[in-house]
């Protein structure tokens, strides 16, 4: 058996695939056809002070080989998170990686202390890189001191693995990683969706509702690839690999090019066990070529260190 | 009564949907089924049955399903369509499907012939409250028809009567008609055509037709319909007028069916949004603006829509 386990900062996980925020939802809508404590660990949906009730209609286009989302971070807020998402979440047995979501350094500080001493949680990813919300979004938080300046603040509030989660539509993705680490950040995500369009031409206007979207599916994973591969030569700490998986040769990828981790997104909407598929998958590639641990595969083709 | 009173009252109904403290998945799975039959329906439709292998729970009226091509596929995301026949077989299920080839999605699965491999996630969402006491009353716009068939099916098969009502531009439009007329003969219902054109039923729309024929229907009535949103804009407006409860099966664009994604926000209105109370409702539904399509329907009471802002 290959030996699958991960670390991100202080947290071991029993393997490198990992759910993306906000398409596995609080971990138990999934649970009757995923176990989830099969999984590296289950990246909840971003979780802001107050609920959010999203953006109008309509949320989603289908493009080429990809989908534009404009949900706008629906979510019950902290409350509910506490009191019915988390409870449920325990009781999965899965490793839990909380995300949360803010428009100011502030209102992130408040949700860390918030959920810092709550039990069954194994880290934070800090949503840096939302595409769809007027404040605090991905534009706002693409700036490197702003970035570093807030990690500093949460670093002290938590033992737990920090993750920032980035944007790839920015000029240089190396040095908002650098950034991350500088502040105390455990690990880095990348990426997020990138930013896109659609148009319908008979009503000659945007496919969604808030004009833009975010661009997830196979469609990005070249892309995403390229910037994983980016983040993880300009930072020591680890990066967790997204964009565009759908298959086990797919996170290998990610693995090869430097990511200690992978999160699937789009794909389980497509096929609910997409996430164990490509664990099973991964498994079975790295087993048939006698790889006995996951470090004598990750970053084969990492580039130079920037 | 105005219509917050009334919309409230229907709120504290012990059936109503949002009284339903669970937030349980609906039991879906998703299974490789096989193509049975795909027959040509006219006018660009097509019907579908699927040999669905068990376990896969039997779906209801209005419920749908999420259907996905085998690779290579020219779509990534699986296509939402509502139910319009199921029965059992043994080993499993055949569910039947009503449908226009009009994009890339639909005209690919139009394409499959018989023993082609179909995923099927399902059964998704909320079917019609056929139990309602009352005479049930389908109106059907168009394709619309399909989950109503289903409807007339299960009716026929529990020995009720309805009336049917159908409308569409024209005659060629009104797809699926005799597998209407075979199930309302079953049950001894009655079938009311209307067509824009007149080619078929009564000149004009499926509204126009209600306005005529409701007097000779027994009440009380309970509509379930459903069709283009701006039909049923007009079908939810008739029954508020009319102090009919109607079931309105809607549409949305959708990637993931089961309440994670957020994709398929529809507007709440404003008494239901008033009425709505987070804490006991479950999160695989929508929030105090928008209702998920997905989980909280398709099928909707009308008064719970803002009808106003739905395209």
């Amino acid at each position: 058996m290959t030996d699958l386990t991960v670390r991100i900062g202080p947290a071991t996980l029993r393997n490198p695939v990992l759910t993306a925020s906000g398409t596995f939802g609080y971990g138990d809508e999934y649970a009757h056809v995923v176990d989830p404590a099969l999984l590296g660990a289950v990246i909840t949906k971003t979780v802001t002070l107050r609920a959010r009730t999203g953006n109008p209609p309509q949320r989603i286009a289908e493009t080429a080989g990809g989908m534009l989302n404009s949900i706008g971070l629906e979510n019950v807020g902290l409350d509910r998170f506490r009191l019915e998402k988390l409870p449920r979440l325990r009781a999965l047995g899965a490793a839990v990686i909380a995300s949360i979501g803010g428009e100011t350094p502030r209102d992130l500080e408040r949700l860390l202390e918030a959920l810092a001493a709550e039990s069954g949680i194994s880290g934070f990813e800090i949503n840096f890189s939302c595409p769809n919300v007027a404040r605090g979004g991905a534009r706002y938080w693409a700036v490197a001191r702003r970035l570093e300046a807030t990690l500093r603040r949460l670093r002290p509030l938590t033992r737990l693995a920090l993750i920032a989660k980035l944007s790839p539509d920015v000029t240089s993705i190396g040095d908002l990683a650098k950034a991350c680490e500088q502040g105390g950040a455990d690990a880095l995500t990348a990426v997020n969706t990138f930013v896109g369009m659609a148009v319908d031409l008979d009503a000659l206007r945007s496919k969604l509702g808030r004009d833009t979207g975010g661009l997830s599916g196979p469609a990005i994973k070249p892309l995403a690839l390229a910037r994983c591969r980016e983040a993880a030569a300009a930072v020591r700490i680890p990066v967790i690999g997204s964009g565009g998986i759908m298959t086990g040769r797919d996170a290998l990828e990610f693995i090869a090019v430097g990511a200690v981790a992978v999160q699937v997104g789009t794909a389980t909407f497509v096929r609910p066990r997409a996430a164990l598929e490509v664990l099973e998958e991964m498994r079975a590639f790295l087993e048939a070529r006698g790889i006995r641990t996951l470090g004598e595969w990750r970053g084969c083709l990492a580039a130079e260190p920037a | 009564m105005t219509a917050r009173s009334r919309a409230t009252a229907i709120t504290e109904a012990p059936d109503r949907p949002l009284t339903h403290a669970t937030a349980e998945p609906s039991g879906w799975r998703q299974v490789r089924a096989t193509v049975a039959r795909h027959l040509d329906y006219g006018a660009g439709h097509r019907w579908l049955d699927l040999d669905v292998p068990g376990p896969f729970r039997a779906p209801l009226p209005g419920q749908f399903v999420e259907l996905l091509l085998a690779p290579p596929s020219p779509v990534v995301l699986p296509r939402p369509m509502s139910v319009a026949s199921a029965s059992e077989r043994s080993g499993g299920l055949t569910l039947g499907f009503l449908y226009a080839a009009i994009g890339s999605g639909t005209r690919a699965l139009a394409a499959l012939p018989a023993g082609a491999a179909v995923d099927v996630l399902g059964p998704l969402g909320r079917g019609f409250p056929l139990a309602r006491p009352g005479t049930p009353l389908l109106i059907a716009g168009g394709r619309g028809v399909a989950p109503l068939l289903f409807a007339a099916e299960a009716l026929a098969r529990a020995g009720r009567r309805c009336e049917f009502l159908f409308g569409a531009r024209n005659r060629a439009r009104l797809v699926g008609l005799e597998r209407a007329r075979e199930q309302l003969a079953a049950m001894g219902g009655r079938l009311h055509l209307a067509t824009d054109d007149g080619s078929e039923g009564e000149s004009g729309d499926v509204v126009r037709l209600l306005d005529r024929r409701v007097p000779g229907f027994g009440a009380p009535l309970v509509i379930h319909s459903c069709g283009p949103h701006g039909m049923l804009a007009a079908v939810a407006r008739w029954a508020e007028r009319s102090g009919v409860e109607a079931h309105v099966a809607m549409e949305s664009v959708m990637a993931c069916g089961t309440g994670v994604c957020r994709g398929c926000p529809l507007p709440r209105s404003a008494a239901r949004s008033t009425a709505f109370r987070e804490a006991e409702t479950p999160s695989l539904f929508g929030n105090r603006e928008f209702a998920m399509c997905c989980t909280e329907g398709p099928v909707f009471n009308a008064l719970d829509l803002d009808w106003d802002h739905i395209e």
